[in-house]
């Protein structure tokens, strides 16, 4: 289920592949997406049975979020997680197909995304996370006439690629390889300073630093390079949360805003604690509203 | 020829203090660091992060920018090749 578009090299294996693809394709031109939508209980239900490796993926997060739960309540959950990623990733593959804008998103603060612009000429970061179709979110960001730089490695999955256009994103958007020299830090301090927007995950180490920081009621891993940027570079940090209301529309949230700073003495990285944790509290506060839209499918709570 | 060689060394005496007092390294002391000293990786191990920090310095205390990503890779080599783009490209200290 995972499509890997941000994954970790040495992650999970690769999910997905043509003919899959096709066939959801055709159910979305045959039937639509409630079609599509239904085929996914089927797909779903293999993964749930045949790829414990997926299931074991799942486990961290569902162990967290539902503590109480039994071994059937687990699978159960994994279930539904599986489909609602599933459903995110057909949506965008809907909105591939039908060329048109299927979904109505609503996006809340856009007002106050405007007026941090008209501000400053500085850019900003805008801080994803494994949340909600970070994706179908973007696209709403088109009309703040912005260019979006994201910071991700190349999709892996051949499949993946070409049917879900990773890497290709439409409009504005670009992309910033992080497997560059230093990281890619260099072009995305350029870019800030040209005022442009950089879309950094928050929510997944891939093997940089990262701070112990309180979330879903234990110690976990998160990276906080984006706070570090954004400190260094004097601009905000937006938090984008994007999640599935219905079938066809979604909720893109920008209001949430942070400007980390850093004194000039003492451990620097450490005083970026404070937003990191603000953060991860934003982001628990809509998995527990939406519990089945957070695809963390990675042990975020062990080293 | 020697006023060049003095001003490099002013400015590798101060890159030095800078970078101790900005990336907080720990334990290091700006005459602990050497001339030719790799900064990333295995020399004195700086990462992306550091990286960050060493642009920002350039901007505040030089006016300087690193255009790209190439032109990093040769000039955040060491504090020598820092202090040569420095001595070379300053505009302000």
């Amino acid at each position: 289920m995972q499509t890997g578009s941000r994954a970790d090299k040495t992650g999970p294996r690769k999910r997905g592949n043509r003919t899959g693809f096709w066939f959801f394709e055709m159910f979305i031109r045959i039937s639509g997406l409630r079609g599509a939508y239904g085929f996914l209980y089927f797909v779903c239900l293999y993964y749930l049975i045949f790829d414990r490796h997926a299931v074991s993926s799942a486990l961290p997060y569902i162990n967290r979020r539902f503590p109480d739960s039994g071994m059937l309540t687990r699978n159960f959950h994994a279930y539904r997680l599986f489909i609602s990623q599933g459903r995110q990733l057909v949506d965008r593959l809907a909105a591939i197909v039908s060329k048109k804008q299927l979904f109505d998103i609503k996006l809340n603060g856009y007002d106050k995304l405007m007026a941090l612009f008209q501000k400053s000429d500085k850019g900003v970061i805008l801080l994803t996370s494994h949340f909600g179709n970070w994706q179908i979110a973007l696209t709403s960001l088109n009309k703040l006439g912005k260019r979006v730089y994201l910071l991700m490695r190349e999709e892996e999955n051949p499949a993946v690629k070409e049917s879900l256009n990773v890497g290709n994103e439409k409009g504005d958007i670009r992309i910033i390889s992080p497997e560059q020299a230093f990281g890619g830090v260099i072009e995305i301090m350029n870019v800030l300073k040209k005022g442009h927007v950089v879309s950094i995950m928050g929510d997944r180490n891939y093997g940089a630093k990262a701070f112990k920081i309180d979330f879903l009621g234990e110690k976990a891993f998160f990276p906080f390079s984006a706070f570090a940027i954004a400190a260094a570079a004097e601009c905000p940090v937006v938090i984008l949360i994007a999640a599935k209301d219905s079938a066809y529309s979604y909720t893109v949230d920008v209001t949430n805003i942070l400007v980390p700073c850093c004194k000039s003495s003492g451990k620097r990285n450490e005083q970026l604690i404070p937003w990191v944790q603000e953060y991860a509290n934003i982001l628990e506060k809509y998995i527990q509203k939406y519990p089945y839209q957070c695809f963390l499918f990675h042990d975020i709570w062990k080293n | 020829m020697e006023s060049k060689e003095k001003n490099l060394a002013e400015i590798r005496k101060l890159l030095k203090e800078l970078l101790v007092e900005n990336l907080s390294l720990e334990d290091i002391r700006p005459e602990d660091i050497k001339d030719d000293e790799v900064l990333f990786g295995d020399g004195l191990g700086l990462d992306s992060l550091d990286a960050v920090e060493i642009v920002v310095l350039l901007q505040r205390n030089f006016g300087l920018e690193v255009k790209d990503m190439k032109q990093g890779r040769e000039i955040f080599y060491s504090v020598d090749t820092l202090a040569r783009y420095i001595y070379v490209n300053k505009k302000t200290t």
